[in-house]
């Protein structure tokens, strides 16, 4: 019987954007680690909440959701899953959720991602609501408290002048409850200098992002679900800003010297929609891959690029990120990023955890396929529970959808 | 009419919600839709009749087209009955943004049901402070303008506190009918639940004339021996017929419910405006004052210590925790509802429902394991 050999990994280059983009995403955990280990308060967050915030004050975030998706990538999340389910919590619940109170209660991922117990937590539902009632639970069985702003989802296709109210006094409710709780105070040339930052690396990860409009692009669309870590906990750092626009930088040079970082011959473009499928990432890429098929963009990957001029601005951006965006709007900035990066196809993750992300969906991708003319295929799946997901459904659909993309090139011929 | 005939009246009347529609139609009314909490009372005073819709007990299947098998069904069938028809001749509907499958099925609507106009209604989960206020005043005023243009009336402020005062006044009705419910264990299931689905389909003043009526004769009657099954539940919709018949069954009597359809939406009087005050604000701060509600943002999870009170004081010997499948905001909150009930002493169950539940084998076997446990 033949040994299966490993391939070696290629060691990274420490002056590329992957090693640095990578070297800030584990430097996020290890410093709240070391400043927990310091006796400092550590903050758990969620994605959207504004950075801009904990960063300015100086406070030590993490982030539950990427580290949910760090373990199920790892191949920990049904066993997560099942800790917080034996208590009693549905398996119809988000499953990052479900990740993260198993989490709060064993505080060990077996091998997937550690991170710092919170001393408080910093919510924000423009991503969901539902993110409200999982830090309601953390906040009940850690006895810590919670500090919420609310960005409704906004039915209408222009931020109005009363959700921007409500929104901006909240904002600073929460500024000053935080300095009265952490005894941090704000800066507003802190605030300045990280909203230079935040800004910086927003621009630069959406002009990375955009080179995708080459053909063909100079990356694999998959790169963009490793890197958006960074986006996520770090956008508002210097570090964060400088290694984002090398990236943007190397994308360029791939361009230039016809290289990417999707090592086969890109036959069809597609878009993803929806978050990853972590615990089958490499199926989910292989899929694509083997038949040639790149993932130039996702709207998942842009969601964290936020670019404004002043607080008022920054607020704006905080009500437009995707999932608090009504249809039109949501299907607009999508039918954009198809039509700027050329796609052929569309691909929809059907995600069991999400229901606002795939409430409308059908919808949607249905409108999105008759803008822009692709045909659209989608899959059932999960971003964090193994369990929600079929290997062979996904390949079959996934063959359906290159097929049709061929018989569309060939016509076009 | 006696007790008897009064109950059946409120079962036509809570079985046949389209036929009730349609009489208002025909009567030149204007009807709108609305679900969870749409301040009625605002519609009220337009002079439309607002009319509850969470869906209904039937297979969903144009809705497929627009939501994923993982939305809760009082979504999928509110949809699916808006698609198949069944609400023609409405003026229009109102969806709170309350959780992530509300906010979904607005901008499902607008393309399956295009013949009934979809007016959003954006809720502020911070509703305590002041700024939360000044939201929920603005979610209310954009409403009322696009009421105003689907139905071709007007909001008058005087007739508002009539409004307030006709809500309140049955808001009363209703609490002191589910407390004679837990004095007299001869009401049914079925009839209790009739109560509360009819008062979704009738014009306030209509249900709460009717209810005088019962609860006087009610209080004619001798309360029966109880049970010693009495049970308090807690959800989002507790009214299928075969779960009604279940409970019936096993001689489980409700004696107190934190159901959303039921007593949540009767738990809180709006404060009487006084002269010169703005009667909007005032229906402004009985939003912003609820509590003790999944859909709402609740730090401290104060539910979960009131539903045990609730439960105490109604002397119930059990809680049943009745949950609609996929329902993210119930789901959250169960798991620590039934370890502060275990905590209390309280015998507690989780069933799971769904409007398109075939099949209630499972759910009879848990009860009538349940009804053994606790009589």
């Amino acid at each position: 019987m033949a040994e299966e050999t490993k391939k070696e990994r290629r060691p990274l280059d420490p002056n590329s954007a992957k090693y640095k983009l990578n070297q800030i995403a584990a430097k996020a955990y290890s410093d709240a680690a070391e400043a927990k280990a310091r006796g400092e308060m550590v903050g758990w967050c969620s994605s959207n909440f504004p950075v801009e915030i904990p960063e300015t004050l100086g406070l030590y975030v993490v982030y539950p959701e990427n580290q949910a998706a760090a373990i199920a990538a790892r191949g920990q999340g049904e066993h997560m899953c099942n800790i917080s389910e034996a208590d009693g919590y549905s398996n119809d619940i988000c499953a990052y959720a479900r990740i993260s109170l198993a989490y709060a209660k064993v505080k060990d991922s077996n091998g997937g991602q550690e991170m710092p117990q919170p001393d408080f937590l910093l919510c924000c539902n423009n991503i969901c609501n539902c993110m409200i009632k999982w830090y309601e639970d953390l906040a009940r069985q850690l006895q810590i408290p919670m500090f919420l702003i609310d960005i409704p989802f906004n039915p209408d296709y222009e931020v109005s002048d009363a959700q921007l109210a409500y929104v901006r006094a909240q904002f600073w409710d929460v500024i000053h409850r935080l300095e009265a709780f952490t005894g941090k105070k704000w800066n507003e040339e802190k605030y300045k200098e990280v909203m230079g930052y935040s800004g910086r690396s927003s621009r630069a990860w959406l002009r990375a992002t955009a080179k995708a409009q080459y053909e063909p692009s100079p990356f694999n669309g998959f790169d963009l679900l490793n890197h958006m870590a960074v986006m996520v906990t770090a956008r508002g750092k210097k570090e964060a800003a400088e290694a984002m626009e090398l990236l943007e930088k190397e994308y360029e040079e791939n361009h230039q010297k016809g290289e990417s970082t999707f090592r086969t011959e890109e036959k069809y473009r597609i878009m993803f929609e929806g978050i990853a499928c972590w615990p089958w990432l490499r199926v989910t890429a292989t899929g694509l891959k083997s038949r040639g098929i790149n993932m130039v963009t996702t709207i998942y990957a842009d969601a964290f690029g936020f670019v404004y001029d002043d607080f008022d601005g920054m607020v704006r951006a905080y009500c437009n990120v995707p999932n608090a965006i009504n249809l039109e709007h949501a299907r607009d900035k999508r039918v954009k990023l198809a039509t700027d990066n050329h796609i052929e196809g569309l691909l929809v993750h059907t995600n069991r955890s999400c229901k606002l992300w795939s409430g409308f969906m059908y919808e949607m991708s249905r409108q999105i396929g008759e803008k822009v003319d692709v045909p659209v295929v989608s899959f059932d799946g999960d971003q964090a529970d193994p369990r929600n997901f079929s290997e062979a459904q996904y390949d079959t659909r996934v063959q359906g959808l290159m097929e049709i993309m061929e018989a569309n090139k060939e016509a076009r011929a | 009419m006696n007790t008897a005939e009064l109950f059946e009246q409120f079962h036509k009347i809570a079985l046949n919600p389209r036929a009730q529609k349609d009489a208002y139609l025909k009567d030149g009314e204007k009807v709108v839709l609305v679900t969870y909490y749409v301040p009625e009372q605002l519609i009220h005073a337009m002079g439309a009749i607002p009319f509850h819709t969470y869906g209904g007990d039937l297979p969903v299947n144009e809705a497929k087209q627009y939501f994923p098998a993982f939305i809760c069904s009082v979504m999928q069938t509110m949809l699916e009955l808006g698609m198949r028809g069944t609400f023609e001749g409405c003026s229009a509907i109102v969806i709170p943004s309350l959780c992530d499958s509300l906010k979904c099925i607005g901008q499902n609507w607008k393309y399956a049901v295009p013949s009934i106009p979809f007016i959003p209604l954006t809720y502020p989960q911070n509703r305590k402070p002041d700024y939360g206020a000044a939201f929920t005043r603005a979610g209310y005023e954009r409403m009322v303008r696009e009421l105003e243009a689907a139905t071709g009336l007007q909001l008058d402020e005087t007739r508002l506190k009539e409004s307030i005062r006709i809500y309140n006044e049955h808001n009363a009705l209703m609490r002191e009918f589910s407390a004679l419910c837990a004095e007299y264990p001869q009401v049914t299931a079925t009839q209790r639940s009739d109560v509360y689905k009819s008062a979704g389909f009738m014009k306030k003043e209509e249900h709460a004339q009717l209810l005088r009526e019962l609860i006087a004769c009610m209080k004619q009657e001798v309360a029966q021996k109880s049970s010693g099954k009495r049970i308090y539940i807690s959800g989002i919709l507790a009214d299928a017929p075969e779960w009604n018949r279940i409970l019936e069954d096993y001689g489980l009597q409700v004696v107190g419910d934190d159901i959303l359809a039921c007593s949540r939406l009767y738990r809180d009087d709006c404060r009487m405006p006084e002269d010169g005050e703005d009667a909007m604000d005032a229906l402004v701060r009985l939003y912003c004052d609820k509590d003790h509600c999944s859909l709402l943002y609740d730090e401290k999870k104060s539910r979960v210590e009131f539903i045990v009170q609730e439960a105490k004081q109604r002397k119930a010997d059990g809680v049943i925790l009745a949950l609609t499948k996929f329902c993210d905001p119930e789901e959250f909150d169960n798991p620590m509802i039934k370890d502060a009930c275990a905590e209390a002493g309280l015998p507690c169950v989780v069933i799971e429902m769904d409007r398109q539940m075939q099949n209630y084998e499972q759910a009879r076997t848990i009860m009538e394991t349940f009804a053994d446990m606790i009589g």
